[in-house]
């Protein structure tokens, strides 16, 4: 059999190969559109499962980069442009793409992963930042914290095709599991705003609490730089949501069947965001304001435990039974027992380091967590807390991925 | 759920190329060369450059409002060197590691804004810090039971103001200092009772002048889980503390509710503290210091305390954190022991119960206290930060004397810096060999932290 021959089949192979499950899950995938078939075509396949691989964003080298999880290994990366400064990495349901805001660019890029080709950019709202995909995989919302608004970017043609307008820095975005609806964090208010993901329309704005009486005693304080909303944490049934706003100290939750606030919980100063725990029993906020972290119980709604934290937490990742709270400027991981919400020691990942966020593998065992000013990601393995530094990843690892893991979050 | 790379990785073929992807893929193709535009013209295309240029560069100026200065950082890298005093970048024969500092560059522009905000941490992060604790508290004794007492229908007004410093001085060392300024009068002068009705004049000799009330080097060890802390020290700072009644600024007034009695410090001296704190819920301590300022040498008035702490969540509550602690003095000439506990435990996210004992070996029979009480919050006041509380604490001492103390507070946080509070305080004195007094203090605190 001649070469040709050979490759030829390989074409046919290939194309059966993927287009199979495409034709088959018609709700879940789309077709790819002519640039990404031009410039994909005759490329070497280098990552063969997209569950194999930890995404590594790079603020400084501007790339992604892709990380096996069997070898901690680099795959390589996929350089997106000069100052670029993409933020957050996100892979799409099925696998194919990896999407990322370019917060230096204003713009999106889209690559396909098992080629690890840049296939698009998309021109989108200022300062892209944070994004997610709707459940069916069909749109990715792309969030613009400084031009309020958010992006709607349609995966089939790769294209904007609408700008959602009326935010106020919008951070995050978080979608019902039936994908009717999405609620965004904004950071520059109290209130979450809930799109109508049918008409890619802003439906209206939850208040997630009041300002106390007093508040006018102190304007300075709710004047200056403002700490609103981070995220809408979803709970595991998609029935209530839990918004941490920063300058109330309170936690909302609301009922997502008529979108109103049913509780405002007290948690601790300033808290960043609300972290679901894996099993949806827990509800956990990082407060900078005391460096404390509070417990809520998702069944009561109340607060179960304020625990000792470090300063400037950036976030929280479940595994093992244990929660693991990233200390940025200390070097350090707080680590707490998860069934008892008792302290649990914390892992000295080094000194003068920034520490940034950490994503969970599907199996719970291992934390990738990104280290931007020594370049590297430490590998933590949650049961024992030993950690590996791998270094080569690229320049400020910013965040990592992991497809399918429950720990997905940006900062 | 069959996915796509199920198929590729069973695919012996799949890893040599990709063809096109997926069959729309190839609709698409055949469609847009169909539709291919005609070719511009060369002026045509030199116009649609100039646009695309134009645009990238509108662009670049929304994103990047930046310094054309490129930004750089400096680094903590690890080389190796050789003999000659030649750095290379990985191990080899005949070299050994050094940690140096490099410059590098960044491939991010950073906005004016970040800039100025980056520049304004780091001149904060280099100077030294200073705070301001005042309050001004009013205080108005009735005497409602006992023979007449020279307190009786007086106002007292106490003014307080401590200014203290911090300063990084290598990593994880800091230098803290805490001068404090009181004046006017506080009520136990004519009270007499046996601890303090006003704990801002607590472990403080001096009035109407400007008193030293702390010093002191802090470093971290071990991993930062063993801290050292050494210099004039107040141990009370360290040793028998209680998450609700352990602060006069924010808490109960009364010195009785603020501390343990039985340790017996009564003035800040030179002394050291070292704190094991592992970050799991247990604590261990030891210190010592001096606390008397007429001592001649660091063995006069010397105090030991050692003290263990746990963190606990009894029966599905929310935590608690348990002390115990022994001290060892010879300030009355002889070694003398005394023990306590602290104790406090959150009920519900608004309710924690606290309680102290103590004991105190004297010449004679031991002092005894104990207090206990609670502090609401969270939902059960006027405003979100509000909180209230009532303890009672009782003192008897091996003489014969004896106190019992019952206070509430509410404290109304105005501002994140200002806060009001009402004190109502009722305390019985049962002087040896005299009749018991009994006052009723209702009391007001203006402070002011920033």
């Amino acid at each position: 059999m001649s070469i040709g021959r050979v490759t030829t089949l390989a074409q046919v192979v290939c194309a059966l190969v993927i287009s199979a499950p495409l034709s088959a899950q018609d709700h879940t995938q789309h077709a790819p559109n002519a640039s990404l078939a031009a410039a994909t075509a005759g490329k070497p396949i280098k990552i063969a499962d997209p569950t194999s691989v930890v995404l590594i964003v790079n603020r400084d080298s501007n790339d992604i980069g892709f990380m096996d999880i069997a070898t901690k290994k680099m795959i390589g990366s996929v350089f997106l442009g000069n100052n670029v400064n993409p933020h957050m990495a996100m892979m799409s349901h099925d696998g194919r793409y990896v999407v990322t805001g370019g917060t230096r660019a204003n713009k999106a890029y889209i690559i396909d992963v098992p080629t690890m080709t840049l296939v698009k950019e998309v021109p989108v709202g200022f300062a892209p930042e944070h994004l997610a995909f709707t459940p069916d995989g069909r749109y990715y919302y792309q969030g613009n914290p400084d031009g309020d608004s958010i992006s709607v970017i349609d995966m089939v043609s790769m294209t904007e095709i609408k700008r959602i307008p009326g935010l106020v820095m919008p951070l995050n975005i978080t979608f019902t599991p039936d994908g009717s609806k999405a609620y965004i964090g904004n950071y520059g208010a109290h209130w979450v705003g809930v799109i109508d993901v049918a008409r890619h329309e802003l439906l209206k704005r939850i208040e997630v609490g009041q300002m106390p009486g007093v508040a006018k005693f102190d304007p300075d304080r709710y004047l200056g730089d403002i700490k609103g909303v981070s995220n809408a944490t979803i709970t595991n049934d998609g029935r209530y949501i839990y918004a941490a706003d920063g300058d109330l100290g309170i936690v909302g939750v609301i009922d997502t069947r008529d979108d109103k606030v049913i509780k405002t919980i007290r948690v601790g100063a300033d808290p960043w965001r609300v972290y679901m725990s894996h099993d949806g029993r827990y509800a956990v906020t990082v407060n900078n304001g005391d460096e404390t972290i509070s417990v809520i119980d998702t069944g009561t709604n109340e607060v179960v435990a304020t625990l000792e934290g470090g300063p400037d937490m950036t976030g929280v990742n479940f595994a093992a039974g244990k929660a693991f709270v990233i200390s940025a400027t200390s070097g350090f991981v707080y680590v707490y027992d998860a069934t008892k919400w008792k302290p649990a020691g914390r892992i000295k990942i080094g000194v003068n380091l920034q520490l940034e966020t950490a994503t969970t593998d599907t199996a719970d065992k291992t934390l990738y967590l990104a280290s931007s000013t020594d370049h590297a990601i430490y590998v933590i393995d949650a049961a024992t807390e030993a950690f590996e530094k791998v270094t080569g990843v690229g320049l400020y690892p910013w965040g990592t991925h992991v497809m399918e893991s429950k720990d997905n979050y940006c900062h | 759920m069959t996915r796509w790379w199920d198929f590729a990785k069973s695919g012996p073929l799949f890893c040599l190329v990709v063809a096109g992807i997926g069959t729309s893929g190839g609709d698409a193709n055949a469609q847009e060369g169909a539709s291919a535009p005609t070719e511009p013209t060369s002026r045509e295309q030199e116009l649609q450059d100039r646009v695309d240029q134009l645009e990238r560069r509108v662009g670049e100026l929304e994103s990047t409002t930046v310094l054309s200065e490129p930004e750089t950082r400096v680094r903590q890298i690890e080389v190796y060197v050789d003999e000659n005093g030649v750095e290379h970048e990985t191990p080899q024969p005949g070299t050994r590691p050094v940690i140096t500092y490099q410059r590098e560059a960044v491939y991010r522009r950073q906005t004016i804004s970040e800039k100025i905000d980056e520049a304004m941490e780091d001149a904060a992060n280099r100077s030294v810090g200073v705070g301001v604790d005042a309050a001004i508290v009013l205080q108005n004794v009735q005497q409602t039971d006992g023979d007449d007492a020279p307190a009786d229908g007086n106002t007292y007004e106490l003014a307080s103001a401590d200014v203290f410093f911090t300063a990084g001085l290598a990593q994880n060392t800091v230098f803290f200092a805490d001068i404090v300024g009181l004046s006017g009068t506080p009520p136990d002068n004519e009270v007499g009772g046996l601890t303090l009705l006003n704990g801002y004049a607590a472990r403080l000799q001096n009035q109407n002048e400007l008193t030293l009330r702390e010093a002191w080097f802090m470093t971290e060890l071990a991993n930062q889980k063993l801290g050292l802390t050494a210099g004039r020290v107040d141990l009370t700072n360290f040793f028998d503390h209680n998450a609700v009644a352990n602060d006069e600024t924010s808490q109960f007034l009364s010195d009785a509710l603020v501390n343990n009695p039985m340790l017996g410090l009564s003035e800040n001296g030179a002394g050291l503290a070292a704190v094991f704190d592992p970050k799991s819920g247990f604590t261990a301590k030891f210190g010592y210091q001096q606390s008397s300022s007429t001592a001649q040498n660091l063995s006069d008035s010397l105090f030991y305390l050692g003290e263990v702490s746990k963190l606990f969540t009894p029966f599905n509550l929310g935590e608690g954190t348990y002390r115990a602690w022994l001290r060892s003095d010879n300030s009355s000439g002889s070694n003398q022991q005394a023990y306590g506990i602290s104790a406090d435990q959150k009920i519900t996210a608004a309710l924690t119960l606290f309680g102290r004992f103590g004991s105190a070996q004297t010449a004679g029979p031991r002092d005894e206290f104990y207090s206990f009480g609670f502090q609401l919050k969270n939902g059960v006041t006027f405003n979100p930060e509000d909180a209230w509380g009532m303890g009672y604490a009782q003192t008897e001492l091996g003489a014969g004397d004896a106190e019992e103390l019952l206070e509430g507070y509410y404290n109304l946080r105005m501002t994140q810096k200002m806060a009001l509070f009402f004190h109502v305080t009722y305390a019985t004195e049962k002087p040896l060999g005299a009749g018991e007094v009994s006052y009723l203090v209702p009391g007001v605190r203006f402070q002011a932290t920033f």
